[in-house]
C-alpha cells in the first residue's frame, strides 16, 4: 500500500535556500486529474516507446508534485553555495549571479553518488493480466519510470530481469544512452518460466561493493521465505530495498462465478475449483501471504509496497522518491 | 444367494451410465489460465474435496440405486438345501375310480409302498387317501407299519378326484412342521375342479405317477327316445373289441347286445321301449377299463311335469321350443303353457303355475307386463329370453342389472358356432359331451348382448356373449343372443338343440333334467356311496347315484403341470382348470422344482430391496441439493 503523501514530505525536506524548484501550491497530487491520467496504467499502455511511457509517468507525476502543499521538496539538485576557486566554472548560476551580485554553483551532492540496481521478476506469473496490463508490463513500465527518474538525478541504475535464472542483466550506468539501453531491454521483457526470486537476491549481494539502492518488482508468489531471507541478506549488506509486490485485481478480488480447472501459468498443473465455495478460503491465503510479507519486512527496514496493475503507476514513485530521500 | 430370473441382472450394466455421465461433466469444466494455483490447492483440499466427495457420494448412491433395482427384479434368495431335522412325509393315495383299472389299484399301493420305504429313518410318515373325499389312514408315526397295513387297506372307490381336498388333508396331517407329500395318483386332468382346501406352503410336493389302462369304455347317459332307448358311450383308447351292451328295467333284463365301439362318443339305439316309471340300469362290458363307469342309472319320470309358459310373439307358435319341451309319449320333465305376450300383466294366473317363462320377442309386452315378469323372476322363477328384443324387454323389466338399450342385430357372413366359456359352469357340466357338439350349430344372424353385470355361459366363435346369466333376487334369467325359429340359425334343427333346451328349462327351473339322479359326491346327505338305486329321506321314491363320468376320461395332466397347479394352490390363487392344464405350454414350461418360487416368495427379499432402492435414492436427493 501506498505510504501516507506527508511521510514524503518530512524525509525529502529541500536545502534550496532561495526557494528554487519549491512547489508551493494547495493542490493534492491526486487532485490533478489531466496530468495523473498519465498515471494511469491503461492510459500509458496505449503509448508505444516505453521511453515516453517514461518520461510521460515522470513528468506527469511531477507536475501533480510540485504542485502539492509540501513545500522545499526538490529532486532537482541538493542546494547552492558560493563559490570558491577551483570550482568547476560551468556549474555556476548565472541568473543567481545577476540578481544576488554573487557567485553561486549549483551542488549536486550525491549525483554519482546512488547505484540503484532494478530487478524485474518476467516468470511466467507475471503474463497474468485479468484486464490490458499484465503483471509483467505494469512492472515494466515501474521501472521505466523510475530508472527515467534516477536519469534526471544522474543515478546509476543497473537493470535485471530474471525468472529462475537470469534473464538478462545491464550493469549499472548513469549515461543517457544507459538510459536507452535499460528502456531498450524492458521494452523487449517477456514472461519466462518458472520464478525464483531468492536466486537473484543473493547472487546480487553477493556482487555489490557499494551501498545502494535495490528495487524489485515481482509478484512474489514464490516461496516466502526464501524471498524475506534474500531481502534481508541485501539490507544487512547496508543497501536500501525497495520492493513492488505486483498483483492483479483478479488475484486480490478472485472474482470467478464459474466452476473451471484453473492451469497454473508456471507449472501447467491443473485445480478444478468451484469460486464460491473456494473464494474466502483463497482470499484468506493471499491475505495471509500480503500480511506475512509486510510484517516480516518492515522490521528489517526494507520498504514494501503493494502495487495494484489497475491503480496509478504513482504509488511505486513516491514509494522510490521517498526511499531516494532517506538516503540524504 | 439364488436368483429366480437372474437375466435381470444383466441390467447392472446400466450403471456405466451415472460412471459414464459422471466423468463427462468432470471433463467438461473449462480450463482457465492463472498466475499461481498454490494458493487454491488450500481451498481446493477443503472444498473440491469435499465437492468431489459429494459428487463420488452421488455417484456411489445413483450406483448402489441401480444395482438394487436390478437385484430386485432378479428375485433374489436365499436357497435352503439343508433338509429340516424333523421333516415328515405323507404319501398321498389317489382311490379314485380312475385307478380302478386292473393292475393299477396294485401299482398305486406299491408307488405308497415305495415311497414310503424311501422316506428318511427316523422321520414320521402318515399315509392319506383321496378321491371327492380325503381321509387319514395312518397317522404319523415313526414307525412304517402302520403305514404300509393303511396302504394295503386301500382301494378305489366309484368317487371322483379332487386335488385340493387330498393336499389341503395333507398339509393339516403335516401341521406346521416342513414336510413333503408324495402322491400316488394317475394325475387324472379333471381333479381340479373342485374342493376348497390350501396347502401349507412349507410343504414340498412330489408325484409318483399311476400308468393309465389301455383303454376305457364308459356308460355316460341313457335317453328315452319314441321309437326305443338311446344309450350314450365314450371311449378312451383301446383296440375297439366287441362290448356286451345289457339294458334292464327294475333289475330285469329286458334287451342285451354285442357292438363294437368307435373311439369317442357314439349312441347306441335299441328297441327297448322304456315304462314310465322305474329304474333302468344300462350296461356295457369293459374288462380293460374302470368298472365304476361300465353301468349307468335311470330314474324314469312319473313326477308332474314344471310348468313352462312360453310366451308367443304377435300369437306366432315357437315350434320349435313347445315341440322341444313337449313330453314324450305323456312323460316329460315340463308341461307348456303358451301365451301371447300381450297377455302379460293382463292374466296376472298365467304365471302363478310357472317355474320358467320363456319370453320370444316383446312386441304387445307393456309396462305391466314386464313388471310382472320381474316380480316372478325376483320371486323364485327362472326367465329364458330368447333373442334381442326379449333381452332388451328383460332389461327394461330391471333384470338383467343397467339397461344397455336396444340390442344390436348382428349379421356374419361367416356363420359363428357356439363354445362353452365357463366349463365349470353347472349348465355346461350337466350338458357334459353335448356342449362340445353345439359347436357344430351355425349362427348367421345374432343379437349383441351387454355381458357387463352377468356371467357368460356360451359365447360366439367371435368372443361375443351367446348365453349369458344374470342374478336377479331369488331367480335366474338366461339371455340367448339368437332366436329359436330356424331363422338366423340352425340350432332348432340339430340334435343337440333339445337336450340343450331342456338343460337349460331345467337349470332355470331349478330342478334337474332328470329327477331324481345325482352324481356320487354331489348327493344329498345320506345318499350312498355306491352306484345304483338307492332310497332318499323325503325324496318321494327311488334315486340312482351315477359315477362322474369326467373321471372316466383319459386327460391327465403331465408332472409340471400339477406341480405347478400345486404351486398357485400353495401361494393362495386357484388352480387351473380341469382338463386344460396339459395343453398350456405356460404350464409346461414351469420348473420341475417348484421349490425356488415358494422359497423366493416366502422371503420376498425383492420388497427389501426396492425400500433400499428408495432410500438411497431420498439421499441422492438430499445430497444433490447441496451439490452446486
Amino acid at each position: 500500500m501506498a505510504p501516507p503523501i506527508a511521510a514524503f514530505g518530512s524525509a525529502g525536506r529541500p536545502t534550496n535556500p532561495a526557494g528554487v524548484g519549491a512547489v508551493p501550491t494547495a493542490q493534492t497530487p491526486g487532485a490533478a486529474p489531466r496530468e495523473l491520467s498519465l498515471l494511469d496504467p491503461a492510459i500509458v499502455a496505449r503509448i508505444g516507446s516505453i521511453e515516453l511511457i517514461a518520461r510521460a509517468v515522470v513528468e506527469g507525476f511531477l507536475v501533480g508534485l510540485h504542485r502539492s502543499p509540501f513545500k522545499g521538496f526538490s529532486v532537482e539538485f541538493s542546494e547552492f553555495r558560493p563559490y570558491v576557486p577551483g570550482d568547476d566554472t560551468t556549474t555556476i548560476d548565472w541568473k543567481l549571479a545577476a540578481r544576488r551580485d554573487r557567485y553561486y554553483v549549483k551542488k549536486f551532492e550525491e549525483e554519482t553518488n546512488l547505484e540503484c540496481h532494478l530487478l524485474l521478476d518476467v516468470s511466467a506469473s507475471m503474463a497474468y493480466g485479468s484486464h490490458p496490463v499484465s503483471k509483467l508490463r505494469y512492472g515494466c513500465f515501474v521501472l521505466a519510470a523510475l530508472a527515467y527518474l534516477m536519469h534526471r538525478q544522474r543515478d546509476a541504475v543497473a537493470l535485471t530481469l530474471f525468472d529462475e535464472e537470469v534473464v538478462d542483466a545491464l550493469p549499472a550506468g548513469s549515461r543517457s544512452g544507459h538510459l536507452r539501453r535499460v528502456l531498450a531491454r524492458l521494452s523487449r521483457a517477456a514472461a519466462g518460466s518458472r520464478s525464483d526470486v531468492a536466486m537473484p537476491l543473493e547472487r546480487l549481494a553477493a556482487s555489490l561493493r557499494r551501498r545502494g539502492l535495490v528495487v524489485l518488482v515481482s509478484d512474489l508468489l514464490d516461496d516466502p521465505a526464501a524471498i524475506i531471507e534474500g531481502l534481508r541478506h541485501l539490507r544487512f549488506r547496508g543497501s536500501d530495498v525497495l520492493v513492488f509486490q505486483v498483483l492483479d485485481p483478479a488475484e486480490l478480488t478472485f472474482p470467478f462465478e464459474e466452476a473451471a480447472r484453473f492451469r497454473d501459468l508456471e507449472s501447467a498443473d491443473e485445480v478444478p475449483v468451484v469460486p464460491a465455495r473456494a473464494r474466502r478460503r483463497y482470499l484468506e491465503e493471499m491475505e495471509a501471504l500480503v500480511a506475512r510479507y509486510r510484517e516480516a519486512l518492515r522490521p528489517a527496514d526494507v520498504d514494501y509496497h503493494l502495487l495494484r496493475t489497475d491503480r496509478p503507476l504513482d504509488t511505486a514513485l513516491l514509494a522510490f522518491i521517498a526511499a531516494r530521500g532517506r538516503r540524504r | 444367494m439364488t436368483f429366480l430370473t437372474p437375466a435381470f441382472l444383466l441390467g447392472a450394466l446400466a450403471v456405466a451410465v451415472p460412471i459414464v455421465l459422471h466423468f463427462l461433466r468432470r471433463e467438461r469444466l473449462p480450463s482457465v489460465p492463472f498466475s499461481d494455483v498454490r494458493l487454491l490447492r488450500g481451498a481446493r483440499l477443503e472444498q473440491t474435496r469435499r465437492q468431489r466427495l459429494r459428487e463420488l457420494l452421488l455417484l456411489a448412491l445413483r450406483v448402489a440405486a441401480l444395482l438394487l433395482l436390478a437385484l430386485a427384479f432378479a428375485r433374489p434368495f436365499v436357497a435352503d438345501r439343508t433338509e429340516p431335522r424333523d421333516v415328515a412325509t405323507v404319501v398321498l393315495v389317489d382311490t379314485s375310480f380312475s385307478v380302478s383299472a386292473p393292475g393299477q389299484a396294485a401299482e398305486a399301493r406299491a408307488l405308497a409302498h415305495a415311497a414310503i420305504d424311501a422316506a428318511p429313518a427316523g422321520r414320521l410318515v402318515g399315509v392319506a387317501a383321496f378321491d371327492d373325499a380325503a381321509r387319514v389312514v395312518a397317522p404319523l408315526s415313526l414307525a412304517r407299519a402302520g403305514a404300509h397295513a393303511a396302504v394295503d387297506g386301500l382301494s378305489p372307490r366309484p368317487r371322483a378326484t379332487r386335488y385340493r381336498d387330498g393336499l389341503a388333508a395333507a398339509s393339516a396331517l403335516l401341521g406346521d412342521r416342513p414336510g413333503r407329500v408324495v402322491v400316488v395318483t394317475d394325475l387324472q386332468a379333471g381333479g381340479w375342479a373342485g374342493g376348497t382346501g390350501r396347502l401349507s406352503a412349507h410343504v414340498e410336493v412330489e408325484t409318483r405317477r399311476v400308468a393309465p389302462p389301455a383303454g376305457n369304455l364308459a356308460v355316460v347317459g341313457i335317453d328315452r327316445e319314441p321309437s326305443g332307448t338311446a344309450v350314450r358311450l365314450s371311449r378312451w383308447g383301446g383296440s375297439g373289441e366287441n362290448a356286451r351292451l345289457t339294458i334292464d328295467v327294475d333289475g330285469r333284463v329286458v334287451d342285451a347286445s354285442v357292438h363294437q365301439v368307435a373311439p369317442g362318443e357314439s349312441t347306441i339305439r335299441r328297441p327297448v321301449v322304456l315304462p314310465a316309471s322305474g329304474v333302468v340300469t344300462a350296461a356295457i362290458t369293459d374288462p380293460a377299463g374302470y368298472p365304476a363307469d361300465d353301468r349307468r342309472y335311470r330314474r324314469l319320470e312319473s313326477a308332474s311335469a314344471a310348468v313352462v309358459l312360453v310366451t308367443e310373439d304377435r300369437g306366432r307358435p315357437e315350434l320349435y321350443l313347445e315341440r322341444g319341451l313337449a313330453p314324450v309319449d305323456g312323460a316329460g320333465a315340463f308341461a307348456v303353457v303358451a301365451a301371447p305376450a300381450t297377455e302379460l300383466g293382463r292374466r296376472p294366473e298365467l304365471l302363478d303355475e310357472a317355474a320358467v317363462a320363456v319370453l320370444v320377442g316383446a312386441r304387445g309386452l307393456g309396462r305391466a307386463g314386464r313388471e310382472q315378469l320381474a316380480e316372478f323372476v325376483r320371486s323364485g322363477g327362472g326367465l329364458f329370453a330368447v333373442d334381442g328384443p326379449a333381452a332388451a324387454a328383460a332389461a327394461r323389466a330391471g333384470l338383467l342389472g343397467a339397461d344397455p338399450g336396444p340390442a344390436a342385430t348382428r349379421t356374419h357372413a361367416e356363420p359363428l358356432a357356439l363354445v362353452s366359456a365357463d366349463r365349470r359352469h353347472p349348465l355346461v357340466r350337466a350338458l357334459g359331451g353335448l356342449a362340445g357338439r353345439l359347436g357344430r350349430s351355425r349362427f348367421a344372424r345374432t343379437a349383441g348382448l351387454d355381458a357387463a353385470d352377468g356371467a357368460v355361459v356360451f359365447s360366439f366363435t367371435d368372443g361375443a356373449p351367446a348365453l349369458v346369466e344374470h342374478a336377479a333376487g331369488a331367480g335366474r334369467v338366461l339371455v340367448f343372443a339368437a332366436d329359436l325359429r330356424n331363422d338366423g340359425n340352425d340350432l332348432p334343427r340339430r340334435p343337440e338343440f333339445v337336450p340343450f333346451l331342456h338343460e337349460v328349462v331345467g337349470y332355470l327351473a331349478a330342478r334337474p333334467a332328470h329327477r331324481g339322479e345325482y352324481l356320487i359326491g354331489a348327493a344329498p346327505p345320506g345318499a350312498p356311496g355306491e352306484p345304483g338305486p338307492a332310497r332318499l329321506p323325503g325324496a318321494g321314491g327311488p334315486v340312482v347315484m351315477n359315477v362322474d363320468t369326467r373321471e372316466s376320461a383319459f386327460a391327465s395332466l403331465t408332472d409340471e403341470a400339477f406341480l405347478a397347479s400345486v404351486d398357485r394352490l400353495a401361494g393362495g390363487t386357484a388352480p387351473a382348470e380341469p382338463g386344460g392344464e396339459a395343453a398350456r405350454p405356460r404350464e409346461a414350461a414351469r420348473p420341475a422344482d417348484p421349490t425356488p418360487p415358494r422359497e423366493e416368495a416366502e422371503q420376498a427379499l425383492w420388497r427389501y430391496l426396492l425400500i433400499g432402492m428408495a432410500l438411497l435414492l431420498a439421499a441422492e436427493g438430499l445430497v444433490a441439493a447441496r451439490t452446486p
